[in-house]
């Protein structure tokens, strides 16, 4: 590209191209995917948020029998016709909706679900309830095994529906 | 009147220069003077950067009450809008405020992102995140003419990469302190790699400085660590994996280096010495026992292993070495302020050596006489021997 003007413009255009492309990629992993709802719970009460984020485990329901395998491994967890964590590379064919994620260094299946975004102005009220096993996470999970975080539910109802009926 | 102008009239008193010259020379430092408005460039960067800030304060402050379309509406908005007015302004003559633009651009593109993390609640790391605006952004901040400009980018792009790398390597990090020491290596190596890189691609010439910068500061940051965790006794766990970016930074910086034209084969073989030893010194088992004869701890303050097997004694003999490699390529290279640096650095690194060596002698009367004393050798020697040091360095050639 010689003309120093295109250049600019290219210059200019190229990061909002790539962060609107970035945006409508996980709209449409939003909107494309099967609704699931997971229980969780904060891993430790006294820490359950750090800054504006909430951080907490989330349960898959996954029996103990199917847990992971092994440690540190890149894994999937098919949720039908079983729930059960395989190794990436070893999910059956038969699996017909799963996870991507990894088995972590305690052999707990992850798949970078455990972080929501709050106002720092209704985070102890959160807390509370999380902490009262109230919550629940609402995910889009596609076809090729990615989940998006749909909204945080505290007894059935949006986080936003709860705070706003208190 | 300006100190400029007091000395001019010295030198015009003592007939060292004329009339014309005094006008002329007045004449020029003004005129740079008008160009060299450095507080004004600081105070239109720090504001446009506050501006970047307060953008991302409103935007999560109000995150409840806007609806998500809303939020990236207004965002992209913003974007497109300032993109619009730094091509406005680039076919103006002030490159400040053009500079300044780009500045608030590439922020607010860093805003962006954060602001797209949260919608969706992206579950990533603070370094994919830079390394992404890192690569969009690099285009236009390659449109920038002021040096800050390209530092601020070089500096968060330096950071993301060096802990993104280490973080791909390792499969993900979990507690950074115990890959810290991996980060710390690859951050001199890949700062310099790409400040070679830099000097050889035209288009990315303006970033050379600021690589170079980080390059320095890395170093001494990455050796001073090192030095503090062999001679402490500190336990550094060790995998290979994590240390496979350095490594293979350190391979490419190598031939970096032997394909440079402007360097001598004597600067090549001392750059590259140094870099093998900084490799070695990281690795807990070459070159070291894990024993040593004296802890931190004043109550273990007992000779534990013999001088030379104690790691406490080859640590500081180590970074001294590599610190004279590279005085010795400054000196050699015309560098005087590095040179200068290192050669205080490597005289202080032997009084602390003195003391890791004597241990508690040093805690007597004669030892801290004698440590005294050795200090205001050391010091005397360093200032008297230094411009020899250097006159030595650049003759040497291979």
């Amino acid at each position: 590209m010689k003309n120093p003007q295109l250049r600019l413009v290219a210059a200019l255009l190229f990061p909002i191209v790539v962060l609107a492309t970035n945006t409508w990629m996980y709209q449409q992993q939003r909107s494309a995917g099967e609704t699931f709802k997971f229980p969780i719970e904060g891993f430790d009460p006294r820490d359950l948020l750090s800054g504006h984020y909430l951080f907490y485990k989330v349960d898959y329901g996954v029996p103990s029998a199917n847990a992971c395998p092994t440690s540190d491994i890149a894994a999937a967890l098919c949720l039908r016709p079983e729930k059960r964590v395989y190794p990436a590379d070893e999910r059956p064919a038969n699996c017909e909706i799963y996870v991507q994620g990894e088995c972590d260094a305690n052999s707990v299946f992850t798949a970078g679900l455990n972080r929501f975004y709050i106002p720092q102005g209704y985070a102890s009220q959160l807390e509370a309830k999380i902490a009262d096993k109230k919550g629940e996470i609402e995910v889009s999970i596609d076809k090729r095994g990615n989940a998006a975080i749909l909204d945080l539910l505290i007894d059935g109802k949006s986080w936003k529906e709860t705070l706003q009926d208190e | 009147m300006t100190m400029i102008e007091k000395k001019l009239q010295v030198w015009e008193q003592q007939g060292l220069i004329n009339g014309d010259q005094y006008e002329a020379i007045l004449a020029f430092e003004q005129g740079d003077k008008q160009n060299n408005n450095w507080w004004l460039y600081s105070l239109l960067m720090l504001g446009s950067a506050i501006i970047g800030l307060g953008i991302i304060s409103l935007i999560a402050a109000n995150w409840v009450q806007i609806p998500d379309s809303i939020k990236l509406g207004v965002d992209f908005s913003c974007l497109l809008a300032l993109a619009g007015v730094i091509f406005w302004y680039q076919h103006q003559t002030k490159h400040l405020i053009s500079d300044t633009l780009i500045v608030a651009f590439i922020l607010l593109c860093l805003a962006s992102i954060g602001l797209i993390a949260q919608i969706y609640h992206i579950n990533g790391r603070w370094y994919h995140a830079i390394l992404l605006w890192s690569m969009i952004t690099l285009p236009i901040v390659l449109f920038a003419r002021h040096l800050f400009v390209h530092f601020l980018w070089v500096s968060l792009f330096i950071n993301a990469a060096v802990w993104s790398s280490v973080d791909l390597a390792a499969g993900q990090l979990r507690t950074a302190m115990r890959e810290l020491p991996a980060v710390l290596l690859l951050a001199p190596l890949l700062s310099a790699s790409l400040y070679l890189l830099a000097r050889r691609i035209a288009l990315l010439h303006k970033t050379s400085s600021s690589f170079f910068f980080w390059f320095q500061i890395s170093a001494l940051i990455a050796l001073v660590a090192i030095d503090l965790i062999r001679s402490g006794d500190d336990t550094q766990i060790f995998e290979w994996r994590w240390y496979l970016p350095a490594w293979i930074t350190a391979a490419l910086l190598i031939g970096l280096i032997l394909s440079r034209r402007s360097y001598r084969p004597l600067n090549k073989g001392l750059l590259i010495a140094a870099i093998i030893l900084l490799i070695l010194y990281y690795h807990p088992d070459i070159l070291f026992t894990g024993e040593t004869r004296y802890t931190f701890s004043a109550l273990d303050a007992s000779a534990r292993t013999s001088i030379w097997q104690a790691d406490d004694i080859r640590a500081p003999i180590l970074t001294i070495f590599i610190l004279f490699l590279y005085t010795i390529h400054a000196g050699n290279s015309g560098y005087h302020r590095t040179f200068n640096l290192l050669t205080f650095l490597i005289g202080l690194r032997f009084v602390a050596l003195y003391f890791q060596a004597m241990g508690g002698l040093a805690a007597t009367g004669v030892g801290l006489i004698l440590s005294g004393l050795m200090i205001i050798g050391i010091a005397w020697f360093w200032y008297s021997s230094r411009d020899r040091l250097q006159h030595w360095s650049k003759e040497l050639t291979l």
